[in-house]
């Protein structure tokens, strides 16, 4: 008893079933979106900063809503966010130093 | 005594979350530091093919998107598995826990079939650097999806034991975050990987 309302308990608050079905609706249609981008002709930075703006939008909805990370307790946003960031700095420096000192054979 | 006893089943901590719960997100974390360095070298390499197939000579966008559009509704299947076994029903918990499973199979098989067709156009892990960025890179997502189906089909058969009530729902929930996780990777991988024009 005191168990089936612990679990009561951690259920609360974590979207209803049909919730997760519209997401996964949207998360498809983004997709969709994305490959018709990939497909149109227009400027590579355009191009880019648009497929790069709607995967961000797909992340943030699968973590938010399917990993309950928006109704979850709020502390845990911080080791995966801190993940996130040094990856992204990860990826910056590596940049940064191949684009400076780049001998690498085409 | 009772007070106690509640104190007990809901794992009190300092920080207020169950430790296996936070455990689960830093390894999440420490995952993304992972996939980002690889993601990082292929972007850096993408372009170093050395004369040989170029990655976006061999690429089937409409093949992979259809291998994306099954990973990511196997997101949804895995979500309803956790909602199944947090309302104690036993039988759509093992509906939709095959289902994620078979979609995940699904995406391996295709990757598999991918590579095959690469390898047969001359783009190999040895052709290039490019070919190897790419092929570490995909390879350790499918590496990563492949224990996720094995973890799937292990909360399957314990669920047929009947070693899976309502009150071992955090199992799922656990497994399902690292599923989900592979997915949101693979939703990364496949805009910067795939989608987005090489540089010229």
């Amino acid at each position: 008893m005191a168990a089936g309302g612990t679990t009561a308990a951690k259920q609360h608050g974590h979207p209803k079933e049909r919730v997760y079905v519209i997401v996964a609706v949207w998360l498809a249609l983004i997709t969709g979106v994305e490959i018709t981008i990939s497909y149109i002709k227009m400027p590579d930075p355009v191009k880019i900063v648009a497929l790069v703006f709607l995967s961000a939008i797909k992340f943030a909805v699968v973590v938010g809503y399917f990993m309950h990370l928006k109704f979850d307790n709020p502390a845990l946003r911080k080791p995966f966010i801190t993940g996130i960031i040094l990856a992204g700095c990860v990826y910056t420096i590596v940049l940064l130093a191949f684009t400076l000192h780049s001998n690498v054979p085409k | 005594m009772a007070q106690q006893a509640t104190a007990v089943e809901v794992h009190q901590t300092s920080t207020g979350i169950e430790n296996t719960k936070l455990a689960m997100w830093v390894f999440l974390g420490s995952e993304c530091l992972l996939f980002g360095a690889l993601i990082s070298v292929f972007l850096l390499y993408r372009n170093h093919s050395l004369g040989g197939a170029r990655l976006h000579d061999v690429y089937d966008i409409p093949f992979t998107s259809v291998s994306s559009f099954v990973l990511l509704m196997s997101s949804l299947t895995m979500v309803l598995a956790l909602a199944a076994i947090q309302r104690g029903d036993q039988h759509r918990l093992r509906v939709w826990l095959l289902a994620t499973a078979l979609l995940g199979m699904t995406f391996i098989s295709g990757q598999v079939y991918e590579f095959t067709i690469f390898v047969h156009k001359g783009f190999t892990v040895h052709s290039s650097v490019a070919g190897a960025s790419f092929f570490i890179l995909t390879s350790f997502h499918g590496a990563h999806v492949t224990v996720g189906i094995l973890m799937l089909l292990s909360l399957f058969g314990m669920s047929t034991r009947g070693m899976l009530p309502q009150e071992k729902a955090t199992a799922v929930e656990y497994v399902g975050l690292y599923w989900h996780f592979v997915d949101i990777v693979w939703i990364v991988i496949f805009t910067l990987v795939y989608l987005i024009p090489a540089p010229k």
